[in-house]
């Protein structure tokens, strides 16, 4: 692949909410940003459709995978 | 059980699960995904100038508050588009802002200038109608993740632009006289450019790699049956005419299709019928606003550019 999103300036965040306290934390999508402030103003205002009672991002380069789609456990 | 991770790509399409990553992707799903991708995000992203050249003749501050939050949204949509794009190893910057105008894929009806309210809110109620049916099925049958999930907040947003479009309609219609004459001479050239807009019929179009590939779900002529069976009724119910019938559960068009348009009268010519190689010849070519639209977003970029 020619580009990737990510590179010196910017990380991947992947963004978490939930509509009620009932349900699970769910996965709604991803933001690319260069600093924490901005990803979370940009997940703010991408990820607007529901009035979530949480809402989290994790940088995706935090997160520890045991395995994932496609790949068999390690 | 059999556990959802194992599986070559045809097993986990074949048994209707999401694909994840480029990693399980075959070069033919990704290069299919990637198309459809760009088709929908130059589709969004083409609306906001396209609106935003009608919404400045809006009739009042309110109304041109309502065209700009839908302008809005359409931007965010095309944002989750582009945003997905990257991740499949596309620079949005590349895609938007460095494409010549006639590269970008969005529906032939864009092109064709929207120059009042009341052509605006004609293509809230015909073209976000279609975005409605195109988008829905692909929510409901998409076989990649990322974007069945984007859509969600799309969905919901469309709704209120639908609802905008046959609010407005109603209002016009109600209202009669001129009014009333200028909605139906707009419904008159926009509602063939919609029908249109689901492309080539289905016995003309040999295979489709994205029904193979669950991209989408239903057919050209599926999809443009049910964008049918909502337009249709909704104008015979506010009193303006359209040039389709409903015959037992199917829609009937009262024209030949495809027909020639005089993109610069925006008129049709039922009595001339054509080819549909006519008709990809004038998609092409591209029509009347094509330049100047994807101008005012690459022109802006530019001069940011020279700044920083």
């Amino acid at each position: 692949m020619g580009y990737s999103r990510v590179h010196a300036n910017v990380r991947e965040y992947d963004v978490f909410a939930r509509k009620a306290r009932v349900e699970p934390l769910r996965q709604v999508g991803s933001v690319v940003a260069p600093d924490d402030d901005l990803a979370m103003a940009y997940a703010r205002a991408t990820y607007d459709e529901e009035r979530w009672v949480e809402m989290m991002i994790v940088p995706r380069d935090a997160v520890i995978r045991l395995w994932a789609p496609g790949e068999s456990e390690s | 059980m059999e556990p959802t991770n194992s599986g070559t790509f045809e097993t986990l399409l074949k048994r209707g699960e999401l694909i994840e990553s480029t990693s399980e992707m075959t070069p033919d799903y990704l290069r299919e995904l990637k198309h459809t991708l760009i088709v929908s995000g130059d589709t969004e992203l083409i609306s906001a100038p396209a609106y935003y050249l009608a919404a400045k003749k809006a009739p009042s501050v309110n109304a041109f508050m309502t065209g700009i939050a839908i302008i809005q949204d359409e931007l965010a949509h095309a944002h989750i588009a582009f945003h997905i794009l990257e991740e499949l190893g596309e620079s949005q910057e590349a895609l938007i802002f460095k494409r010549d105008p006639k590269a970008f894929r969005y529906p032939y009806a864009f092109d064709v200038p929207l120059e009042s309210w009341t052509e605006l809110v004609v293509a809230n109620a015909m073209y976000d109608q279609a975005g409605f049916c195109l988008l829905g099925d692909i929510h409901e049958q998409c076989s990649y993740g990322p974007w069945k999930r984007g859509l969600v907040k799309v969905m919901a947003e469309e709704n209120f632009h639908l609802r905008n479009g046959r609010n407005w309609s109603k209002r016009i219609s109600q209202a009669g006289g001129a009014a009333k004459e200028e909605l139906q001479r707009a419904i008159d050239w926009m509602f063939p450019l919609t029908v249109e807009w689901f492309g080539l019929p289905d016995n003309l179009k040999q295979h489709s790699a994205q029904l193979d590939y669950r991209l989408k779900g239903l057919t050209n002529d599926q999809l443009r049956q049910q964008w049918l069976s909502t337009v249709v009724p909704f104008m015979e119910s506010i009193g303006i005419r359209v040039p389709a019938h409903q015959e037992n559960s199917h829609f009937v068009l009262d024209y030949p299709f495809p027909c020639t348009f005089d993109a610069d009268a925006k008129r049709w010519d039922f009595k001339d019928p054509c080819t549909w190689d006519d008709v990809l010849a004038r998609w092409r070519a591209r029509g009347p606003r094509n330049a100047e639209m994807v101008a005012l977003f690459q022109e802006s970029f530019a001069k940011f550019q020279v700044q920083v």
